[in-house]
């Protein structure tokens, strides 16, 4: 191996993409700007749903009953109704998420002990914010219920109400959430997308450059000469590396600083699983360019292989352990998820080598292993 | 045999179990520069890349110093010792990186030192002419000069062995002298051997040897003058009145006729001259025959007769009969069919055409012709209403340009430079489609379809999938499918790139069916300088200009005029003669394979001086003879003149 063509291969790369003004801000841009789409337009959070009330009681209970939902930040309640017929046409033209419908007699039914029906309407298009709607007005609704129950049965019984409380419900609960106390997404989101976003844009670099040689034909400036596949590959990689170890930088700082993530960890833990990360994801373009002819083959193999890749089985979005066990074997077979498990325990849980060596050590082998097919599959003498 | 650098025995190529060549065994001694000429699809390609170590193959052996090229593992070893350059304008330069910039990494590449890289850099950029260029980025490089570059890369380290895939592709005739005239220079002033594949039949005469291709099969071998020896026979040129008829007739009696402008070539077989006019004027007895001569044989024609031959029937396929006379008289009565009246076409601060003017009479044959980059593509755009003028007028069918495009767009069809068909579609498929386009349907679009087809002579292929048709094939689809809509008017845009000797041919007698007998106007741009010699009327472009404007023959009479005529000189080492008759006040000689081409005015005494200057220098000289001057020398004489000028002009 010589260095020298190394370098020389490097140096060339580097002044092509470098002057090629589209490619560079595409380098650059394109992972900047996929962070920031996701990291806001992909709020896992439920919050502010848009919700009308038909108060056909206008009780003193019922206006109670209908404060519990617009004192709450995950509720915006935009106004009282006067016939049913606005809520059809509140939810298909969707200006309303849910509607509540308090038929006559609530008030009365409710101090007279009878069932008091009260119906809730939902958009169901989307499941997941459906089902997460739902919950919250059933635990509106009971809360509500409850504090029905110790009015009545404190004054019945004429004791306080927190006799009556403690009687009633003697298992107290207290939650604390860890490493995330305000359950916010937009602290371990950002985070876990640098492991998405350098999936994605690592690879697309490094097949772009490396397919283009074969499509125009400057490849065979390699195969004729005695440049071995070692110098060329490894000459070809450093300036691609480099570009998404600089992504990875920018990617982190935007975390922190655009998004206010905390990072409680170890910095050189991080640099050092990133690094490898960045090179195990370069090297994943490496090996997808060996197998393509063009540049299109290549940037739609890319596109699908690291989208797929990352969005289902990294542990991004879905966390690994919510997944079916056939999925969770992909996990573990896919280099990614390894790596959101580093950001999740550097950035969130301050998590030490001693837990996240294996991590690191699955990573290396990647590496190596995906180094070791591309390079005995790329050939200076091809049948084609 | 320590002589021989590369010997190649029954090699054989598939892809995929498609074999693109087959049986191949030719062998290149030291310091030969061996050409394969074949058109697109002969497998040329395929066999450079295995000679060069960077295609796996099936059959055969090769070998190169005497290695057997048979693995990865073989092919490194020969690999310092040999250039390489693929196919392809610039294709393996880097277009982001200056001249010297390329030229330096080929040599970090092959690990030439930095004192040897910098003479050895000098000589080449010097030799190359693209000192000034050093800093130029490669994608600002012309075609000529990029090729240019890409020779110096593949030689930077002096290789034993050089082999270069089609470097004059694309190359327009002067880039393409040029080209060659260095080429020799630096194999012999490095002793280099070098295997080149090319796709132009007349370059064949630059080798010391060459292989002919066809269909992936090697055709014949040997020196250039030996294979024109394998047909032997005469080219008789006539002008007879009228054309068409005399067309006719000598087409029922020779396989080989083409009709080049207002003249015919007819290739008469195993005659000598003499007698090949005699037979020819016996046979037009009927006609009025108002001039008749003959010429040598060019390569294609021989190759031509041997592929009839070996195909066992009439090579040029059923051929068009030519029933009605229609001669086409030039200037007279109605409105041209052309007229173009100072055209400008500027982007941004490039003016890519540069008030242009002519006019084409209806039924002509008209030909653009100019360099890469002189806005031949665009003078068509802006006549075809596809790209509107900057300035100028322009009447197309009589109507102006400027103001009814679409009714201009339903009396021409356009066959642009790029390939216009759908690969995925078979014949009539495409045909359908652009019927459609044009807004025929039923009925109607059925029987123009049958009749462009046999217009074309497509009728076998109707059902074939296009990406499977042979190159010549798809460009008379493409032909047919510009025709659908019967248009007065056709505008052709290199119709014939990358089509074989036989296809061209075949190809401009459908040209020459339509605007003799349906009166069509064609207006066409071709690189193939043989070709401009059918056209009726020729403009040559020059940097957006017209530089000049008539038939061919009156360009040629006026380049005889003006320079002389074309002297052929034939010696055994072209390079030693070529300097020493620069020394000598030669300055415009250029070298021809074992010929050296000047023009002089008085034949007789530059054929006496020039021997004695060779003999008193020991160099002897076997031939010299007249040789009529082709449009190419116009073309290259031209062009030089300009660009010698431009240069002057931007020195001072």
């Amino acid at each position: 191996m010589n260095h020298q063509r190394i370098l020389a291969v490097a140096k060339r790369e580097w002044r092509e993409i470098y002057r090629d003004r589209l490619f560079l801000s595409l380098a650059f841009v394109f992972p900047i700007t996929m962070m920031l789409a996701f990291a806001y337009g992909l709020s896992l959070d439920v919050e502010d749903i848009p919700i009308a009330v038909l108060d056909q009681d206008r009780s003193e209970l019922s206006r109670e009953y209908i404060h519990r939902f617009t004192d709450s930040r995950y509720f915006n309640f935009l106004g009282y109704l006067n016939h049913p017929d606005e809520i059809d046409e509140l939810l298909t033209t969707q200006r309303i998420r849910a509607a509540i419908v308090i038929p006559d007699h609530f008030q009365s039914n409710l101090q007279e002990g009878r069932p008091a029906p009260v119906q809730h309407l939902l958009d169901g298009t989307f499941t997941t914010r459906a089902r997460t709607t739902k919950g919250y007005m059933i635990a509106i609704t009971r809360a509500f219920e409850k504090d029905v129950v110790i009015d009545f049965l404190s004054q019945r019984l004429g004791v306080s109400p927190q006799q009556v409380t403690e009687q009633l419900a003697p298992i107290k609960v207290q939650v604390r959430y860890l490493y995330n106390q305000a359950v916010e997404s937009s602290q371990s989101l950002p985070p876990r997308l640098i492991v998405l976003v350098l999936l994605v844009a690592s690879p697309f670099l490094t097949v772009v450059g490396i397919v283009r040689e074969k499509e125009n034909g400057s490849i065979y400036n390699m195969y004729a000469s005695n440049t071995s596949r070692e110098e060329y590959l490894i000459g070809k990689l450093m300036p691609y590396a480099s570009i998404a170890a600089i992504n990875a930088l920018l990617l982190w700082a935007i975390a922190v600083w655009v998004f206010q993530a905390p990072f409680k960890g170890s910095a050189v833990l991080f640099i050092s699983a990133t690094l490898l990360y960045v090179l195990c994801t370069t090297v994943i373009g490496l090996v997808i360019s060996v197998f393509v002819r063009t540049q299109v083959a290549g940037v739609l193999i890319t596109a699908i292989l690291t989208i797929v890749g990352g969005m289902l089985y990294s542990g991004v979005l879905t966390p690994v352990s919510m997944l079916s066990e056939d999925n969770q074997l992909v996990c573990h077979l896919l280099p990614a998820m390894y790596y959101t498990e580093i950001v999740d325990g550097v950035f969130l849980r301050n998590v030490g080598l001693t837990v996240l060596w294996p991590n690191l050590l699955v990573l290396a082998a990647y590496t190596v292993l995906l180094l070791i097919v591309g390079y005995a599959k790329f050939t200076k003498r091809p049948k084609t | 045999m320590s002589n021989t650098i590369v010997q190649v025995e029954n090699f054989g190529k598939k892809y995929k179990r498609l074999s693109v060549i087959d049986n191949v065994s030719l062998s290149v001694g030291k310091g030969e520069i061996h050409g394969l000429i074949g058109p697109d699809g002969s497998g040329k390609s395929s066999l450079l890349k295995a000679i060069a170590g960077v295609l796996d193959f099936d059959q055969g052996v090769i070998r190169v110093f005497g290695i057997n090229v048979n693995s990865e593992k073989a092919a490194e070893k020969i690999k310092g010792r040999i250039g390489f350059m693929p196919q392809g304008l610039g294709q393996n330069l880097y277009a982001e990186l200056s001249v010297e910039e390329n030229i330096d990494f080929f040599a970090q590449l092959r690990r030439v030192p930095q004192k040897v890289l910098e003479t050895r850099k000098a000589r080449l950029l010097e030799m190359t002419r693209l000192e000034q260029f050093k800093g130029r980025s490669m994608k600002h490089l012309s075609g000529g000069m990029k090729q240019k570059l890409g020779l110096v890369c593949s030689l930077i380290h002096h290789p034993e062995l050089v082999i270069l895939d089609e470097p004059t592709t694309g190359v327009d005739p002067v880039s393409r002298r040029d080209f060659w005239v260095i080429l020799s220079q630096l194999l012999e002033e490095f002793g280099i051997t070098a295997v080149v594949s090319t796709a132009y039949m007349d370059e064949a005469s630059r080798f010391h040897r060459v292989s002919l291709m066809y269909n992936g099969k090697l055709f014949a071998q040997g020196r250039p003058e030996e294979i024109r020896a394998l047909a032997s026979g005469s080219v008789v040129i006539v002008r007879a009145l009228p054309q068409a008829e005399a067309f006719t007739t000598l087409k029922a009696r020779y396989p080989q006729v083409q009709p080049i402008g207002h003249h015919l070539r007819v290739f008469v077989r195993d005659k000598e001259p003499g007698p090949a006019e005699e037979i020819i004027r016996n046979s037009l007895s009927d006609v009025q025959l108002e001039e008749c001569y003959s010429l040598e044989p060019e390569l294609e024609d021989v190759f031509v007769a041997l592929l009839a031959g070996r195909n066992g029937h009439n090579s040029t396929g059923p051929g068009i009969t030519v029933r009605k006379t229609r001669e086409i008289k030039a200037g007279e009565g109605s409105d041209p069919a052309i007229w173009a009246k100072d055209l400008v076409q500027d982007f941004g601060a490039f003016r890519a055409v540069d008030r242009l003017s002519f006019e084409v009479p209806q039924g002509e044959i008209f030909g653009l012709l100019g360099a890469n980059g002189a806005g031949k593509t665009t003078a068509i755009k802006m006549l075809a209403g596809i790209l509107p003028p900057s300035s100028g007028d322009g009447r197309v069918a009589g109507i102006d340009m400027r103001k009814a495009v679409q009714s201009i767009k339903s009396r021409v069809g356009y066959m642009s430079q790029a390939f216009s068909l759908y690969e995925d579609l078979t014949a009539l498929e495409n045909l359908r489609l652009y019927g459609g386009i044009y807004g025929l349907s039923g009925g109607l679009l059925k029987e123009r379809i049958a009749e462009t087809l046999a217009l074309t002579d497509l009728q076998e292929h109707g059902s074939e999938l296009t990406q499977g048709l042979p190159m010549g094939v798809r460009q008379r689809l493409a032909l047919a499918c510009a025709l659908l809509h019967r248009p007065s008017i056709l505008f052709l845009d290199e119709p014939t790139s990358g089509v074989d000797p036989l296809g061209r041919r075949r190809f401009w007698e459908i040209l020459f069916h339509l605007s003799r007998e349906k009166g069509v106007t064609i207006l066409v741009t071709t690189h193939y300088m043989n070709e401009a010699e059918h056209c009726d009327h020729l403009v040559l472009m020059y940097a957006g200009c017209s530089v000049a404007d008539a038939t061919p023959a009156e360009m040629k009479r006026a380049l005889q005029e003006e320079a002389g005529d074309l002297l052929e000189l034939t010696v055994d080492r072209p390079m030693p003669v070529l300097e020493l008759l620069a020394s000598n006040g030669f300055g415009d000689a250029a070298i021809f394979g074992n010929c050296v081409h000047l023009l002089t005015h008085s034949i007789d005494e530059t054929i006496s001086g020039v021997r004695l200057l060779l003999e008193s220098n020991g160099l002897p000289l076997h031939k010299a003879r007249k040789i009529p001057l082709s449009m190419e020398d116009v073309f290259v004489y031209r062009v030089t003149a300009l660009e010698q000028h431009t240069s002057e002009g931007q020195l001072a």
